[in-house]
Formats: C-alpha cells, structure tokens, sequence
C-alpha cells in the first residue's frame, strides 16, 4: 500500500529539523486573511487544557512532591520531571521533546485540587478541569475552566469552545470522559471522531447554500418555541423528582434556541476555508500517534482560523478499559499488557518512554502554535496551555499533580522554570487557574478552592 | 469420586435442607431495643474500627440513631445490615458473636426499617423521568418508522459504569448536544421514511466469476479460509453506484465444496468500504451469514435485503477540485474457523484446499426496491386517504395523530396533535410539498420529550399504557408494539393472567436478544475483555494476526474473532437459561455450555461444527459449566498474559455475589504485579498479593478480596482450563511455528513449557478452604446460594424499572426471592414474578395533588 500522504509531509517536517510547514492545511490566501483580520481587530487570546491518565513516572518521589531522601542522586533520565531542583530548567530524557520550547513551557510541583482528593484512585480525572469537590458538597461535578471564559468570551467566535476527546461522550461520575462541564450535573459530551469534528467545524451547513441555511434556522427556531410550551406543561405535570430531570431537557432546548440564533449570526461571516489535504480525518485508534496528531491538529485548526478560543482535549481517561485506549502503549511501544498496568507496575522501560511518547505529541502541537506567526508574536503566545494528570507516580494517589503550562507569553506568563508548590509553599492547582482566566481577560478572583493566584508565573 | 460428580452431590444436598434457621432471641422493637441490645452489640464489636477513633470503610457507628422509625440513616442501616448478612464482619481475627446474637440484630434492623417504609409508603418518589438509552432509541426508532437504521454511531455515546445498568436516570442525561445529534438522526431517519413522489431511479450491478482460472488450485469462483487471489470472487464487487437511501436486494448463486469429513462452510457477505489488509480502519458490516452444505451440481440463489443507509460508504476523494462519487463495495468471505488458521504458513496457501470452500459464481445488487412503491414505510405514514385531497387540514392532522400515537407510545391529545398541526403550517408554506413539510414536522415530534423520555410518570400516560411500555422496554429494549398498545387501550394491562402471557410472547420473540444482549454485558461487565492486550508470545494461536505487509502481526481486521464468538457464548448463555427456564443457579453449574466450532477447539470440546452456537452437553473433564468458566469473564478479569485474581475476585463479589466491592481507595498504593512483563514472572501473582496482605491498609481489603480470586487460578489469560504454569524463574522457549506445526505439536509445545501445578486454594473468609473452581462452584451453591438467586433479582429488577434498588425495596425484592424458591428460581419465572409485582406496576410514582 502506498504510504499516506501524510505519513510524507510529517516525516519532511522532522527532515526540516523545526523548519515546520506554517499553514499546510490552509488555503493560503484565506489563512493570511482571516489571521490578519483578527490581528487587526483584536489578538485572540486562547486556552487549551489537555489530560494524560494514570499520573507519570516519578522513580525518585512516587507522592509527586519531592526528591527528599535521594538527595545524593543525580536527577532520573526517566523522570517525568525534567531536572531535580526548583529553579530553571534543564531536560532530561522523558522531557526530551520540549527542550527546544524551554522558554515557552514551565513545571508546576505539589498543585491540586482538594476536591480529588477523596475521590477513588482511578476518578480524580473528573475533576481536572472544574476542581470540584465531588465527595462533599459537589457531587455532581460543576462548572470547567474552559466554559468559565467560554461564558464570557465565547461569543467572539463561532463557537463558544471546542470539547475534544479520545474516547467520546461525557462517561459517568468518577469515570468521566470529558473535562468540560456547563455546570452541576451539565457534563459536555466530547466529541472524538475526527471526520465529525472537522465536518462540525469547518462544514457546518453541509453543503447548503447560506440563504438555505439562514431560513432553515428561522423556521426551526419558530419550532422550538412552539416545542418549549409544549414541554413545560408536560414538566408541569410532572412530579418533583421527575421535574428534575425534565430541566435538563427544557435548559437544552432553550440552549438551542439561543445558539440557532448565535448560528444564524455567524452566517453573516464566511466560513475559513480549510483543505483536507494531509489530514487523515479517517484515522483510527489503531494508528495511536496520527489519531492523537490528528486530535491536537484539529484544535490547532479551530484556534488558526479563530473558530474558537477555548479547547479541552481528554487525551486519556482512568476508566478506559472498555476502549482502545487501554492498547495504546502496545500499539506504540510495543508494551505487552494494558496501558493502566504501566501505571501499577511502573516498570522502569516503559514508563519513561510512555511518559516520552506522550510528551512527544503534545510538543508537536507546542510547536505548531510556535511556528504560526500571529501579530508581533506567534500563535503560542497567544495560547496558554495546560497539560496534566490527576496522579503522580503512586497511581492510587490523588495528590500533586504532574502539571505543566506552555505558552501565552504575550498574555503576561514567564517559563523556563519547574516551580515548587510543597510544605508551607503549598496552594490549590485552582490558584493557577485563576492566573490563567486572568490571562485571558476573565476577570475573576475566584475559582473552586483557590485562595489566590500564581503571580509568581507572571511577568513582574 | 471426582470433583465433577461432588459437585452434582453438594447440589442435590442444597435442594434437600431447607435453610438453616438460626435461633435468635428476638430484641425489643424501637430505641428500647436498641440502647438495651443493639448499640452495645455495636460497641463491643464493631465501635473499635467503626466508631470515632477509626472509621473503615468510611463507616462509623458509634452515633447512629437507633430510632428507625425517623427515617433517617436508613441508607447507613442497609449497609450495616448486607455486612452482618454477608457474614465478613466483624473480621475473623477479631472476637466473634453469636450466630444468634447476630441474627438477632438482623432481625431488629430489619424489622424497624419494615416499619418505617410500611408506614411511609409511596411518599417517596423515585426518579424514573429519563431518557432513552441510545440503543432504546434506536430501537424505539426502527419499530416507529418500520425499518431498521443504525443511528448510535451519530449520538453521543452513552455513559457505561462498570456492573451497572446505564438505563437511570442519574446517567441518561440530556444535554444541547444531544438533542442537536436527535434533531439530525430525526431529519435523516425522516428523509429515508418519506419518499418524493414519482418513481426512483433503481441502481444494480451483477458480477460473475468464471469456474476456471485456477491459482493455487482455487478457481476464480471460489472462496477458501484464507481468501484467494485478485480478481476471485474473495474480492467481491463494487458497486457501480447506489442511492444514499433505499431498500436493497442481494442475491448470490452459491454452494460448498466439502473435502470428506466436513458438513458445512459459512459464508458471510460484508458491506462497506473496500477492505485492505494493510487497513484496519476500513469500515464495514455484515450483510449477513449463510451456512451451505449443497453442492456445486446443486448451487442455491440466496437473497439478503437491508438499508443501504446502515453500510459505510468510503467517501469519495477530491480529485481536481472535484469530488469523485463514494464508493462501496460487496466483500464474501468463508468464515469458516475451527481456531487453527493461524497457521497459514505453516501450512501454506495449499491449506485452502483441504478444508471447506466457497462456491460464488455471480452476484447482483439492485437498491432500491420498488416492487411495492411508494415503499410502505412511506404509506404507514403518509397513507392513502380521499381526505388528502378533500380536507388537507384533516388529512394531516390525522397522519400526525397515527404517527404520534406510536411515537409517544399512548394515546394523544387534540391539543398535542393541534401542536404538531400549528409547526406544520409553519413550514409548509417554505418546503412547498406535502413530504418534505411531513418530514420536518415529524422529526420535531421525534425531538419532543415525549419520545426522548421513559414518561410513565407523566399523568397523560395511562397506568395500562405505562405497563406497555415498561414491558416493552424491560424485554424488548423498545417501544410497545400494536398487540400492547390495544390491551392498554383495552385496559387489560392490570390481569397478572395476561401480564404474564405477554411476557411469555415478549421473550419469545426476536426483539428480546436486545434485552438479553444489553442486561447480561453490563451485569457482568464484559465489554472490557475486548480490550485486553493478549500477550502473543503466551497465546501464539488465540487471536489471528496479519501474517505479512505493512501490518504484520497486527489482529486480523473485519473477521468475527474468537472475542466476538465468546462475548455471544456469555449472552447466549443467559438466553437459554431464560429460554430453559433454567435455575438461576446455572449461572454457577450447569450441565450445557452455548459454543460454535471456534469456542469448541478452544475449549477442547469435540464434535461442534459451523459457526452457529448452540447448547452442547458437556462433560466433567471439559472444565466448563455456568459463567465462571466463560472466557468473556476470565479473560476480561485477566491482565493477557495471566489470571489476575483480584480482577475476578472483584468479579465474583460485584456480579454473581452482589456485593458492593469499593474501588481502590486515594492513598493506598496499588499492587505492583509484574504481569505483562514476562512470561516467567506473570505466575506470580498469588505470591506478590501474600505480601500485598502483609500490608495493613491493604490488608483489610485485601483479605476479604483476594480469597474469591485465587481458585480461579486454574484458568489462564485465554479462559482455558490449565492446571499447570511454567516453572517460576525459568525463561520459557519460545513458540517457533516451524517446529510446532499442528495442534498436536502446539500441544506439545505447552507441555513442555507448562510444568508447574499451579496452586488454587485459598480460605474463602468465614468459610472453608476451597482448592480450585470446582470446590468454589460447590462452595458457591450450597452457602450463598441465597445471595446468589437475590442478586440475580435484584440484578433484573433494576434492569426492569431503570433504577438502582435501596432499601425500600428490599422487602419487595425479599418477597421475590422467596416466591422463586417455590419454582426452583427458574430463570423465566423469575422474570413473569418480576413483571407482575407491584414494584413493578408502580415503578413511576405520579404526581400527587
């Protein structure tokens, strides 16, 4: 069989030794266009959170907070802490790939969130993005970073945010396939089909002229009112406990209602046009590296042509043994057992180079935002990035996340260092959101347990 | 005497003694008996762990309330009272009462928490308002419109909670998403329903395959286990081109060639993308599967119908700016498998030869049918009236009334029907024509939550309609069909006589696999074993790989696999139980198992042919026998490469003992098992968990879980019965398939690595010490079989009415089981008793004013 195209054009960028392809999937002349336009209007200022499960390997402090009792030892190749020490960063052979970004990544040691802590060793990932505190007083989980400034800002694009995964759907408490939440008990489902996603995106009206669009909106939205009085006599009949429920179905139809209208805006401005050439929108799980390639291409995607400004994308979840995700260190490293059993056994080959490969994916995408100019700057400078699990080493551990933030240097973040967060120092992983909202002009002071923010990553 | 026939013994015995009956005195009812009695019961047995200093398992019991009748804490007293039930606490270390004493405050708990829901009766609600499940949907959707349309692929997917039922109302929820992915799978399922007027363009294409042309003895018409070359009928057709909607015909002209001492060869005909082996991201689906025994002098015409809208056509590629048409294409493959094939160089291409083979000698294709047009799925809606052109205004309220009388499953209002009237006239000025304003004005019906939701809680739904649809849904996982709906109309819904009749049809019919599919893979959690990573070095012939090319030694794509066949084994298990009206205690012992051909080789049962699974009678020596032999189960409670006790273990207590096995807590680090890592130290794991239990923190756990796992241990990664493991510490040779050429060698191969017994025994808490699954199994059935028969209640019950039990409803569930010891807890029976309770009837609570 002939090798893909795509197969092709990445091995020419790694060839290139970082001299990337800036807009390979762009038509050119409308790429320059619509970059120019927003740059003139206002530099897009974005958000995008990623999720690994099953914490990294941490060989020299399983709790993910120190190195204390092997002070001695020099710092582990495999360690996915690239070097020892708080302070600036050197890399080493797990955090390999972000060398070349070291001024644009940074570690963060010894943040969490509280609200995880009780949760059960495999369903911390749920509160990842929202730090609810799911075993007490939020059970139903709560609203996520992502929406928080996708409610303030979202109507600036065409789509409010972009809810990726590889799994698909929103799972269920305590095995949740999804970072982002609306709110209590309002998990989003995410999307992880490729050729969907793309055709969600890019080819929203499916081939209808704009005219044809636009009235079919009007009329659907004189539907959904008739439908919504039709509804609420049926919840008004309803009892209590059921009513509930029937809330959910009324605030998604209104939800409807309100994006028909949002939709049938954004006719008025055209659609980027966005070439599949080079994207394998067939691919499948089985292909584990051009299927994740293919899931951060589209969220570069979404960002480049301004579709969007927030993305979450669940790389992996702990509860995934229903699905391919369990395979993908065999089908990558050849590992001979379930991607979670690295995570309990911990075996001292494969972890670093899971933990590698894994960095190695999200580097690529770094990279991509790096290499695409945008106003004075590039497109990761304009992008903060968060990249993480729930656990650390000590896979049942729900303490001291792995955390690590890339980009948004032009909305006031400063990189280059691991920071440690450990004894007297320690603050929730909440604070940091509120750094990262503020960076995006979300003006909170507050969020989940936070009890300030992480003016520390900031330019002084 | 062997295990088998002690097992059959230990059986009779339960049958013979009715159950023990602990004496207990009885405690005064109320707080009297409980400061006098029960809490000092607490404080000089369970206060230590569970009290203020120490709270395990976040249970603490130093401060309840003994006055039950408050209704508070109930939920903290049916946990107290399933541990005393079960009899793992207080833990045997530790100073132990009285079986009296502890019936005693069994029966104290019981009795007040009796009282308390005697008294409080209906007032609590139960949330029962909830959505479809997306495969009810479909279902739901396919009666509705009369023919069958794959839509799940196009919903978001439905949460999936491991040995839950996702039919609740806590997880189906509905969000814009959702009703967005309803509104496009309404508007397409309405675009296939309703067709324009005026007669369709009709696509065909025929392919015929000479006799000659022989490659490697294989004429051009033929088909053997591994294909054959270009250009053979193995490749299939093309389609020249098909509309986007459409019934479609299939027929082929077929027949066998059998070498002596073969009876059959199935052929199955798959549609889709073209397939490549150095693809496995093609999709495709099965048309269908025929098994031939005739033959070439007496070929068959068979025929295969579908909708050409369920088959993935490859998108066309962009050529020059323009897009060529998509394509799809027929693919007929010999499916034939008796768990050798794996093998095929070791024997070569020549292996065709010898064993079954295809005959096809032609093809053709022809969508869409128009021997009746318009089609009557477009006639069931828009039907044939004088009024159409008379009364517009009267005909279309009529075709709504028809319509959404089904959708909504009970009879419509004026006032509903008004609606759909109004949106009507809405969008018929704009979409001009009668169909396509029909079509947008239904699809809104299928987006109102009337059809979206389970309503028999809403008052418009009659009590009779309601229990149409709670059956329908329980057995047939969709919506009522007419018979249900005229004995609601009837009011006849109420006669256990007829209840029972129709739960009898219901089970009868087709439409239960969906029931039986869905209930008995999320009891037991199997979807997971198809997931699990098999270590090829171990297993060399388990699963079949891409012998060459880009994907070498990847898993065969687009062929039914021993994990498919095994998942149906466990499926088609619990359907003959239910067919059988087998003891619910099968699901431990029985004396058949459900296997094909493939299941038969793998298992080492002789003398099972062709690929259909059918009960086969087994015998001791087979190792077999109710579900805990199943490979579904052990191979997803293993890690690959080895058992995995505490996977099974947890198995055990969540899906045949009911128990409630919390998941591994924060904090505690997890078992460093070395599976997956090497063959030689894979056996380890009984070892490496001894030293696990040295640890306090998992310890407590640990010792209550671990002993219902280890005598599985006689059953490898691959479900097979296999007493004996490589020597620990020692590097076994690997399999070279040059030198192990057939089963006989590959036999060998094991023997000479497999050298070791390996040790089963373990002490069950509180019980005896059982070596191996044949004492468990025994165990099994004689002590728990009380928990068993209750699970498998509980396990329908919740099923049934689409929701979690607690502890109202144990009194209903008691009655239950206790009804189903008088007819042996026959499977079925368990099922009518179920259908007929009042839990049942009254599952919905309504609204009260």
């Amino acid at each position: 069989m002939a090798k893909k195209s795509w197969h092709l054009s990445r091995r020419d960028l790694l060839k290139g030794a970082g001299v990337a392809l800036s807009l390979p999937y762009l038509n050119a002349m409308h790429g320059s266009h619509a970059i120019a336009n927003t740059v003139e209007e206002e530099t897009p200022k974005r958000m995008m959170v990623g999720y690994i499960a099953y914490g990294t390997y941490m060989p020299d402090g399983p709790s993910g907070a120190t190195n204390q009792g092997n002070s001695d030892k020099p710092h582990h190749d495999w360690s996915w802490w690239p070097c020892k020490d708080a302070g600036d960063l050197t890399f080493n052979k797990s955090s390999e790939p972000f060398r070349e970004l070291k001024d644009y990544v940074t570690y963060l040691r010894g943040l969490d969130h509280k609200g995880g802590w009780k949760m059960g060793g495999h369903s911390s990932g749920d509160v990842f993005a929202t730090g609810a505190d799911m075993t007490e007083t939020e059970k139903t989980n709560n609203i996520s970073i992502d929406q928080i400034a996708a409610n303030m800002h979202g109507h600036k694009t065409r789509y409010s945010s972009l809810v990726l995964g590889t799994e698909g759907g929103t799972g269920s408490y305590g095995s949740s396939k999804t970072l982002s939440h609306r709110g209590p008990g309002r998990p989003i489902p995410s999307m992880h089909k490729p050729q969907e996603i793309f055709n969600r995106l890019f080819n929203p009206y499916a081939g209808k002229g704009v005219e044809q669009v636009r009235a079919g909106l009007k009329r659907e939205a004189s539907i959904l009112d008739l439908l919504m009085d039709h509804s609420r006599s049926f919840h008004n009949r309803l009892g209590n406990e059921d009513k509930q429920k029937m809330d959910e179905y009324l605030e998604s139809v209104r939800a409807i209602e309100q994006r028909v209208e949002r939709t049938s805006q954004w006719t008025h401005e055209p659609l980027p046009n966005v070439d599949t050439k080079g994207l394998n929108l067939e691919v499948a799980h089985k292909d584990a590296q051009e299927y994740i390639r293919c899931m951060y291409d589209l969220v570069y995607l979404a960002f480049v042509t301004d579709s969007t400004r927030y993305a979450t994308l669940m790389l992996e979840s702990e509860q995934s043994s229903t699905s391919e995700m369990w395979n993908y260190a065999t089908y990558v490293l050849g590992y001979k057992g379930a991607t979670h059993d690295i995570a309990h056994k911990r075996p001292a080959d494969y972890s670093g180079q899971w933990d590698r490969w894994r960095a190695e994916q999200h580097a690529y995408f770094l990279k991509r935002l790096r290499d695409t100019p945008e106003g004075e700057g590039n497109m990761l400078d304009n992008t903060v990035v968060l990249w993480g699990s729930a656990h650390p080493h000590a896979s049942h551990s729900t303490r001291n996340y792995p955390i690590h933030l890339a980009g948004g240097n032009r909305l006031g973040f400063r990189h280059g260092r691991l920071h440690e967060f450990i004894g007297d120092s320690k603050v929730p992983l909440a604070n940091l959101f509120v750094s990262m909202l503020n960076a995006v002009d979300v003006p909170v002071e507050k969020f989940a347990d936070s009890t300030g923010n992480l003016s520390q990553l900031m330019m002084g | 005497m062997t295990t088998w026939s002690r097992g059959i013994v230990l059986f009779q015995l339960v049958l013979m003694c009715t159950l023990a009956v602990v004496k207990a005195a009885p405690i005064a009812s109320g707080t009297e008996g409980y400061k006098s009695q029960v809490k000092p019961f607490f404080k000089t047995h369970c206060v230590k762990c569970h009290g203020p200093t120490r709270s395990k398992g976040k249970i603490t019991m130093h401060s309840l309330n003994g006055d039950l009748s408050s209704g508070q804490e109930l939920e903290k007293w049916e946990s107290i009272l399933n541990m005393l039930e079960f009899g793992e606490m207080p833990p045997i270390d530790e100073p132990q009462p009285t079986k009296g004493d502890v019936q005693a405050v069994i029966n104290w708990i019981e009795s007040g928490m009796r009282d308390y829901v005697n008294q409080a009766g209906t007032r609590h609600a139960e949330q029962t308002t909830r959505r479809l499940t997306n495969v009810e949907y479909q279902n739901t959707l396919g009666d509705l419109i009369g023919f069958e349309l794959d839509v799940i692929e196009d919903l978001s997917k439905d949460p999936v909670k491991p040995y839950e039922f996702n039919n609740s109302a806590e997880l189906m929820r509905i969000g814009p998403e959702q009703i967005d992915r309803y509104l496009e799978v309404a508007r397409r399922a309405m675009a296939s329903v309703i067709v324009d007027p005026g007669e369709p363009e009709v696509h065909k294409t025929r392919k015929e395959w000479p006799k000659h042309g022989l490659y490697r003895g294989l004429a051009w018409d033929e088909i053997g286990v591994y294909g054959n070359s270009r250009h053979t009928a193995a490749h299939g057709l093309g389609l020249k081109s098909f509309p986007n909607t459409g019934d479609f015909r299939i027929r082929i002209k077929t027949s066998a060639i059998l070498p002596p001492g073969y009876d059959q060869v199935p052929l199955r005909l798959i549609m889709g993308n073209d397939i490549q082996i150095n693809s496995s991201t093609r999709q495709v689906r099965e048309v269908g599967v025929v098994n031939l025994s005739n033959s070439p002098d007496e070929p068959k015409i068979i025929e295969f119908t579908g909708r050409i809208e369920n088959f993935p056509a490859l998108p066309g590629r962009v050529v020059n700016g323009t897009r060529q048409p998509d394509r799809m294409s027929i693919t007929p493959q010999n499916i034939w498998n008796n768990g050798s094939l794996n093998d095929r160089y070791s024997y070569g291409n020549l292996r065709n030869i010898d064993l079954p083979r295809v005959v096809l000698s032609w093809v053709e294709f022809e969508s869409p049918i128009t021997d009746v047009w318009p089609p009557a799925h477009h006639t069931a809606i828009l039907f044939e009236s004088p009024l159409r052109e008379s009364d517009p205004d009267a005909y279309i309220r009529a075709v709504l009334k028809r319509f959404m009388t089904r959708a909504y499953r009970r009879s419509v209002s004026r006032d509903e029907v008004e609606l759909f009237a109004r949106v009507y006239n809405l969008v018929k000025p704009e979409l001009q024509t009668i169909e396509a304003a029909t079509r947008e004005t239904l699809s809104m019906v299928l987006v109102s939550p009337q059809f979206l939701y389970h309503t028999e809680s809403d008052p418009a739904m009659d009590a009779h309609y309601a229990i149409a649809s709670r059956l329908s849904y329980f057995l047939w996982t969709s919506m009522p069909d007419d018979e249900l709906l005229d004995l609601a109309a009837r009011q006849k819904l109420d006669d256990p006589t007829v209840i029972e009749q129709q739960v009898l049809r219901l089970l009868a019919d087709e439409r239960s696999e969906d029931f039986v599919r869905n209930f008995t893979i999320q009891w037991l959690s199997l979807q997971k074993m198809k997931t699990v990573p098999i270590n090829r070095d171990l297993f060399p012939r388990f699963l079949y790989y891409v012998p060459a090319g880009e994907r070498a030694g990847t898993e065969m794509p687009y062929l039914p696999t021993v994990r498919d066949y095994m998942i149906q084994e466990t499926v088609r298990f619990v359907g003959e139980m239910i067919r059988r009206n087998a003891s619910a205690l099968s699901i431990i012992d029985s004396d058949f198992a459900m296997l094909n051909q493939r299941l038969a080789a793998h298992y080492g049962v002789e003398g099972v042919s062709g690929v259909d699974l059918r009960p086969v009678q087994i015998k001791p020596e087979h190792n077999l026998g109710g579900l805990l032999t199943h490979g579904s189960v052990l191979i997803g409670n293993g890690t690959g490469t080895a058992p995995h006790p505490i996977y099974r273990a947890v198995w055990l207590r969540e899906a045949i003992l009911g128990d409630d096995v919390p998941e591994p807590p924060a904090e505690v680090p997890a078992l460093s098992d070395s599976a997956g890592e090497s063959a030689e130290q894979a056996l380890t794991i009984a070892q490496l968990l001894a030293r696990h239990r040295t640890v306090e923190s998992c310890n407590d756990c640990h010792f209550r879980l671990d002993p219902w796992g280890i005598p599985f241990e006689n059953y490898n990664a691959v479900g097979q019965y296999q007493p004996k493991v490589p020597k620990e510490g020692t590097r076994v040779s690997v399999f070279q398939k040059a030198k192990h050429t057939d089963m006989n060698g590959y036999q060998d191969y094991l023997a000479s690595i497999n050298t070791v017994e390996i040790p089963a025994d373990a002490r069950v808490p509180h019980g005896p010490k059982i070596d191996g699954l044949q004492e468990l199994k025994a165990y099994l059935l004689i002590d728990r079989q009380d928990d068993i028969v209750e699970n498998v209640v509980r396990r329908l019950l919740s099923y049934s009415i689409g929701r979690e039990l607690n502890y109202r409803d144990r009194f209903a569930v008691a009655k239950l089981v206790e009804e189903m010891r008088a007819s042996n807890h026959g499977m079925r029976d368990i099922i009518v008793s179920i259908c007929k309770s009042d839990l049942f009837k009254n599952a919905s609570p309504r609204k009260e004013d």
